[in-house]
C-alpha cells in the first residue's frame, strides 16, 4: 500500500550541466530563461539559444553581497538592514577542450588560429592567413555550399572558420556572438574569422561543398560571409576584452527533481588557468587530465517584475508526487 | 551520514525489497536491449542472462555468461524526512570464452560483459515498484545508485572473472 505523496529529502545529485548563450553585447541584452516554461527540457536538448557545454566539476557558487545594518537607539542595535554591495562569482571546471570553453575559460578574447598563408612572417596569435573562399548560395548551418575547386582545399577532418571581412569597423565584432571588442581600426581583413565562434569541424568534402560535422552557433552564414581553415585555437593572458554570456546550471536531482541556476549576465573574473587532475590516484606524477578553470563575476540584471536589481535565479522544480 | 556498510544492532525499519527488485529488473530490461542473446535457462525456462542470486537455487559454481547479482551489505539514515537505505549489490560475472574458439576469446567476451554491465548501470536511476502485487504497481520515489567499483579479472585455469559492486539507495515510501 503506498500513499499518493512522499516527504522528500534534500536533493541528490552525481553532477551538474553547464547551458551558454551569448549576451548581445552590443544591445546589452542577456538571453531569458524562464523556468516555468523551459525548467523541464530535455538536458541533452536545450532551448535555442542555449548552448550545451556539458557536464562541468567543482561547481562552486560563492555569494559576495554585502550588508550592512542601520543602527538606531542608545546602545545602538540594529534597526534593519541595507544591501550595500551586489556581487556573486561563479567558478568549475569544464571537463572539455572546445572554442567555446576555452574562450568562456580565458579572461579576454579568444582566437581561431587561422591556417597561414605560405611563406607568411610569424605571429604569436596566427601569420597572415591563407586566402578565404566564398560560399556559394544554398549554405545551411551545417553545409556550406562551395565551387568544386574550393571544396578540393579542404578536407574532412580539418577545421574552418567563417564569418565575413573585417571591413575596419569598431565596437564589438562578431555574430551572434560578440567575440572581440575593436577600439581603433585594424588592418587585418580576416580579423573576424580569428574571433568569430561560427567555427566546425568538416565531417564529409564532396564536389559540391563541406558538410560539418555540427551546425555553426551561428546558423546559416550571413551574406558576404567566407571560409578559411583554422588548425587551432589561441588566447592570451591580459588585453581589455571580457566575455560575457548568459549562463544556465542544472542539477538533476535523483528523484526527478531539478535545481537551476539562471546568471543573465556572466563575466569571465580571471585569466586563464588550467587544473590538472591525476587519472591515477596512486600514481599523482603519471598521466593527468587537464581541465579548464572557468572563474565568473555575476553582473546584475534589472528584474522587470519589481524593479529590482539581481545577479541570479535560482529555481527549483520538486520531485513529482513530493510534499512542498 | 556515511554509507559505509555495517551490521545494524537495533532492528532496520526499512524494507528493500522494492528497491532491489526494481534494480534488478531494470538491469535486466536494459540487458535485453543492449544484448537480447545473452540468455540463460534456468528452470525450463530461457530468460535474459542475469539473475538474483539469492532469488534461486543454491548454486556450486556460478554460471558462466550470465550477470548474477549478490546483495550484501545495507545502512540506513532515519533522520531524513523519508528514511533512506542503501544497500551494496555485487555483480558477479565471468567466462571461460567459446567452444569454437577453443577459450581463446575468454579475454574479449569479458570486456563485452564489462560493456554490458555499464550500459545497463545507465542511467543512474529506476522507477520504483512493487513487484508483489499483480500487475507491479508503481511507487512515488525512484532507485537511484552511483558509478560502480570494479574488481580486478580473477583467473581460475580457463575461467576469467569479475566482480562490480554498486550502492544502491531508496527512500523508504509509506507502507513499506
Amino acid at each position: 500500500m503506498s500513499a499518493n505523496w512522499f516527504s522528500a529529502p534534500a536533493p541528490v545529485a552525481r553532477r551538474v550541466r553547464g547551458y551558454f548563450a551569448p549576451v548581445n553585447r552590443a544591445a546589452q541584452t542577456p538571453v531569458l530563461f524562464d523556468a516555468s516554461e523551459q525548467g523541464g527540457f530535455s538536458l541533452d536538448a536545450p532551448p535555442a539559444p542555449w548552448i550545451d557545454l556539458g557536464w562541468i566539476q567543482g561547481f562552486t557558487r560563492k555569494p559576495g553581497s554585502k550588508s550592512s545594518p542601520v543602527l538606531a537607539g542608545i546602545p545602538a542595535a540594529t534597526l534593519e538592514q541595507v544591501r550595500e554591495t551586489l556581487e556573486a562569482q561563479v567558478s568549475f571546471q569544464f571537463l572539455s577542450w572546445t572554442k567555446l570553453t576555452m574562450a568562456l575559460a580565458t579572461g579576454s578574447q579568444h582566437m581561431n588560429l587561422l591556417a597561414p598563408a605560405s611563406g607568411a612572417a610569424a605571429a604569436a596569435d596566427g601569420a597572415q592567413a591563407s586566402s578565404a573562399v566564398i560560399p556559394q548560395s544554398g549554405s545551411t548551418a551545417s553545409f556550406i555550399a562551395l565551387a568544386a575547386a574550393d571544396a578540393a582545399k579542404f578536407t574532412a577532418g580539418s577545421m574552418v572558420a567563417i564569418d565575413v571581412d573585417y571591413a575596419g569597423q569598431t565596437g564589438f565584432v562578431g555574430a551572434p556572438v560578440a567575440g572581440a571588442y575593436v577600439r581603433q581600426a585594424l588592418t587585418d581583413v580576416d580579423y573576424i574569422r580569428r574571433v568569430t565562434f561560427n567555427v566546425g569541424l568538416v565531417a564529409q568534402v564532396s564536389s559540391a561543398g563541406i558538410t560539418l560535422a555540427e551546425p555553426l552557433l551561428g546558423g546559416t552564414p550571413q551574406a558576404g560571409a567566407k571560409l578559411q581553415a583554422l588548425i587551432g585555437f589561441v588566447d592570451r593572458e591580459g588585453g581589455s576584452f571580457y566575455q560575457e554570456w548568459s549562463a544556465l546550471f542544472v542539477m538533476q536531482g535523483s528523484q526527478g527533481e531539478r535545481i537551476l541556476f539562471y546568471y543573465p549576465r556572466l563575466q569571465t573574473a580571471a585569466g586563464a588557468e588550467e587544473t590538472a587532475i591525476p587519472l591515477d590516484g596512486k600514481h599523482a606524477d603519471g598521466q593527468a587530465r587537464v581541465l579548464l578553470k572557468g572563474q565568473f563575476l555575476a553582473l546584475p540584471v534589472t528584474d522587470p517584475l519589481d524593479g529590482e536589481r539581481v545577479l541570479c535565479y535560482r529555481s527549483f522544480l520538486p520531485a513529482p508526487k513530493a510534499l512542498v | 551520514m556515511n554509507y559505509e556498510l555495517r551490521t545494524k544492532n537495533y532492528e532496520l525499519r526499512t524494507n528493500m525489497q522494492n528497491a532491489k527488485d526494481s534494480f534488478y529488473i531494470a538491469l535486466r530490461t536494459r540487458l535485453v536491449t543492449i544484448n537480447p542473446e545473452r540468455t540463460i535457462l534456468l528452470r525450463g525456462t530461457v530468460r535474459p542472462g542475469i539473475l538474483v542470486e539469492e532469488a534461486e537455487a543454491p548454486f556450486t559454481q556460478l554460471p558462466n555468461d550470465v550477470f548474477v547479482l549478490r546483495w550484501l551489505g545495507l545502512a540506513v539514515d532515519m533522520d531524513l524526512a523519508s528514511t533512506m537505505a542503501a544497500a551494496e549489490c555485487e555483480i558477479l560475472y565471468q567466462t571461460c570464452g567459446t567452444q569454437s574458439f577453443g577459450g581463446l576469446d575468454r579475454g574479449r567476451l569479458l570486456s563485452e560483459m564489462d560493456e554490458e554491465l555499464m550500459g545497463m548501470l545507465k542511467p543512474f536511476y529506476a522507477p520504483k515498484l512493487n513487484y508483489a502485487t499483480t500487475p507491479p504497481a508503481e511507487m512515488l520515489t525512484q532507485v537511484f545508485w552511483d558509478e560502480p567499483g570494479l574488481g580486478p579479472v580473477a583467473v581460475q585455469r580457463d575461467r576469467l572473472s569479475r566482480s562490480a559492486k554498486v550502492m544502491v539507495y531508496s527512500y523508504q515510501e509509506q507502507g513499506e
